[in-house]
């Protein structure tokens, strides 16, 4: 299958994917992808004699996406990579089966060298095709940082890892398949990263397990209570991997080892069915007597297995306290601190939300205000009106004047007025009355006069009243009308006697004496009437009067 | 005693008949004459120094009622400084005196003679005299200002009382004399009372609006 003639044109794809520059690999790229698929092909094809339990002969490309090219990739990949790590265990355990099978490994690390290579490369494209540019500057860098890895995600095993790996793929450089490798594409990157990646997911779990490999043991108390089925089973396809890779390390040869890596069972790629738990010497003792069984179990037996797995899984979940959100009443002290900003507690709000104060809603307060003011419409509490209940009481007013009635007289009115209400004389309450609808009735004739179209004419009123001789029409009418010669009183009311008047200088003699006789004539009767008068009066005998009084008996 | 015994015979004769009931005996009413047996009645009224100038000027205007309605005779003992009263002949009823004798004696208290005619003309009015100390022991200034919250400025509290229930008031120094009806001289009464026991005029003034107005109303 390596043919020259095919050795060059991937060679000639490769290179013509390293030529291009990678700011061309930020947009997606019919060209590119089609070249990179090419290359991927044949690169599989290429590696599948390496891989003898790979179920795909070739890599399909047609009608696939990126995602079902990789995962097809992966399949292959997984267990070289596997296989690769644990060589590499060995040979640092024993480096002098190194010299042994060097040539062998030779062959065998330049596949791996170049599937790591072509492995990153394909990521990369793959990254760039599905847009994860994420992981394309991660390899970048990586690729980028050729001794200086110091990056924070590199851990203690990578380290060790590194030392041993670098020198051995150094050594391993210069093949004809090492032109792959270049300040581009370095296969200690490559490891660093896969390391790295598979720490990051599967975390310190893993290394739990492998306490007596990696010279250290982490609790993996924050980890256990989450949900992660399926991390807990990929740890222990990484558990199984290692573990097998430490078991057949210290407990088999290499021939067994080899033809264990030839022979990848279940295990290998879907982990123990056995779960990981706290107990940890008895975990790696069965773990020792499972993987001697998992070789000769029948389907049905596995899939119980699986199942109790599970079961246990589950029942170990029900024993172990629950989580904080299940516990009920929750203080603060209980919980982890900023749970609670994580989880997405579900209550009501019985409040309404405060209203957001923007500059529309203070704009339109004070439009309304304004607007208000203006109209001078304002929500002020009114006072209601109380309805009288009933009739308010008259007030007697209390007169401080000295009667002129006498006592006689104000029970004489009063008994009239029990008697015969109607006879009675107005009261003092009933005259004030009177005196307020007559001021009262003279204010609206005025208010009449002012305005003419509804004029009323004075009511007539008769009582004595002093009568000035002026124009009638002025008395009668406020307008300024052409003024008329018709008076208010008649001739006989301005003028009453006989027409001979004459002054005092103006009479005769005779007329003057007539005058003063008829004067004295007057006084002197006038005197005797009153002198008769007072005479009655001192009198002891009395006249016959009226009889004023009036006996009750 | 006649007619008493005209009555027995007639009764004897009825009696042997033993048909309608007898005639209801018809007795005509007792002279004052007759009533104390012919003899004539009395009445002395005394004449206070301070009332014989005012006696003097309204003398006819006693002297025409008594004599002319009530029937009584009246003069005036100017030795004894008293008016006498006595009944005459044709006085109708005893109670005529009595009535005069009450008229001068108010007059005689200072009323004045229109207030005091009603006497005459009513039956039913009193005179009730009281004195300050009566109420409360004051002293000095205290009299003086019991006296001056009694009649008011210029007199207007003791009108304010007189109108309001109908009575007639003489403040004559620590004498206090009311003339009016029963009721209306117990309200003027407790009106006085609570002046001269200190309380202001216009308290005063607000009891007496609500006790009239609720004697109007019983009417």
């Amino acid at each position: 299958m390596a043919t020259k003639s095919e050795a060059s044109l991937n060679l000639d794809l490769l290179h013509r994917l390293k030529s291009t520059e990678p700011p061309v690999w930020l947009a997606p790229r019919a060209e590119l992808s089609e070249t990179a698929r090419k290359a991927s092909k044949i690169i599989f094809s290429y590696l599948r004699p390496y891989a003898p339990k790979s179920p795909l002969d070739q890599l399909l490309i047609e009608g696939f996406d990126a995602e079902q090219i990789w995962q097809q990739i992966d399949l292959q990949s997984q267990p070289l990579l596997s296989s690769l790590k644990r060589e590499v265990k060995k040979f640092e355990k024993k480096p002098e089966e190194i010299g042994k099978i060097r040539e062998v490994l030779e062959g065998e690390k330049k596949v791996v060298e170049s599937v790591g290579k072509v492995l990153e490369g394909e990521r990369r494209v793959l990254a760039v095709e599905s847009d994860d540019f994420d992981e394309d500057l991660d390899d970048g860098l990586d690729d980028d940082d050729d001794d200086d890895d110091d990056d924070d995600e590199e851990e203690e095993e990578e380290e060790e890892v590194e030392g041993s790996e670098g020198e051995e793929e150094k050594k391993g450089k210069g093949g004809p398949e090492g032109g792959i490798e270049d300040e581009f594409l370095k296969i200690n990157e490559l490891q660093e990263y896969l390391e790295e990646d598979e720490a990051r997911e599967y975390g310190l779990k893993k290394d739990s397990n492998d306490s007596r490999k990696k010279g250290g043991r982490r609790v993996l108390d924050n980890e256990e209570d989450e949900d992660e089925d399926e991390d807990e089973d990929e740890e222990d396809e990484d558990e199984e991997e290692l573990g097998v890779f430490g078991d057949s390390d210290d407990n088999e040869e290499e021939d067994e080892h080899r033809q264990k890596l030839e022979n990848a069972g279940y295990e290998d790629f879907f982990g123990k069915l056995e779960e990981d738990s706290g107990l940890d010497d008895e975990e790696d003792e069965d773990e020792a007597v499972e993987t001697k069984k998992n070789d000769n179990l029948s389907t049905h037996e596995k899939q119980s297995e699986q199942l109790r797995a599970e079961i246990e899984k589950m029942e170990k979940a029900n024993l172990d306290p629950k989580t904080w959100t299940m516990q009920g009443e929750v203080t603060a002290a209980q919980r982890p601190k900023n749970s609670a900003l994580e989880v997405d507690l579900d209550f009501q709000h019985n409040v309404r939300p405060a209203p957001v104060i923007t500059e529309e809603f203070t704009a339109s307060l004070e439009e309304m205000i304004k607007k208000r003011i203006i109209e001078g419409q304002f929500d002020d509490v009114e006072k209601a009106a109380s309805l009288p209940s009933k009739a308010p009481r008259e007030l007697k007013e209390l007169d401080e004047n000295k009667s002129k009635k006498g006592l006689a007289e104000v029970y004489e009115e009063e008994y009239v007025q029990k008697t015969n209400p109607a006879a009675a004389p107005l009261t003092f309450s009933d005259e004030q009355k009177k005196e307020a609808s007559m001021l009262f009735k003279k204010l609206c004739l005025k208010l009449d006069a002012l305005s003419h179209f509804h004029f009323t004419p004075k009511p007539v009123i008769e009582d004595m009243s002093i009568q000035a001789n002026v124009p009638a029409l002025a008395m009668e009418e406020i307008a300024p009308v052409a003024v008329s010669d018709a008076a208010m009183l008649a001739p006989e009311e301005v003028f009453a006697g006989r027409g001979d008047v004459k002054e005092e200088a103006e009479l005769t003699k005779a007329e003057r004496k007539r005058r003063r006789a008829s004067k004295k004539r007057k006084f002197k009767a006038e005197a005797t009437k009153r002198m008769t008068a007072k005479k009655a009066r001192d009198n002891t005998l009395l006249n016959d009067n009226d009889g004023d009084y009036l006996i009750f008996s | 005693m006649q007619s008493s015994m005209d009555v027995e015979t007639v009764s004897s004769q009825t009696q042997n008949e033993p048909g309608p009931l007898p005639l209801k005996p018809l007795f005509e009413p007792l002279k004052a004459h007759e009533m104390s047996d012919g003899r004539v009645q009395f009445q002395k009224v005394n004449v206070p120094p301070h009332r014989y100038s005012p006696l003097k000027k309204v003398w006819m205007d006693i002297y025409t009622p008594i004599f002319e309605q009530m029937k009584i005779d009246i003069r005036m003992n100017l030795k004894a400084r008293r008016v006498e009263l006595k009944t005459r002949a044709d006085t109708p009823d005893i109670s005529n005196l009595q009535k005069c004798a009450d008229f001068v004696h108010a007059f005689m208290l200072g009323f004045d003679v229109i207030d005091a005619i009603a006497l005459l003309r009513l039956d039913e009015l009193y005179v009730e005299s009281f004195e300050i100390k009566d109420v409360k022991t004051l002293r000095g200034e205290h009299l003086s200002r019991a006296i001056g919250r009694l009649s008011g400025k210029g007199g207007k509290t003791k009108f304010a009382i007189e109108n309001a229930t109908k009575t007639r008031i003489v403040i004559a120094d620590t004498k206090i004399h009311i003339l009016g009806s029963f009721a209306n001289i117990k309200i003027a009464r407790d009106s006085l009372c609570s002046l001269i026991l200190g309380s202001p005029a216009g308290k005063v003034y607000s009891k007496l609006r609500a006790v009239t107005a609720r004697l109007a109303e019983r009417f």
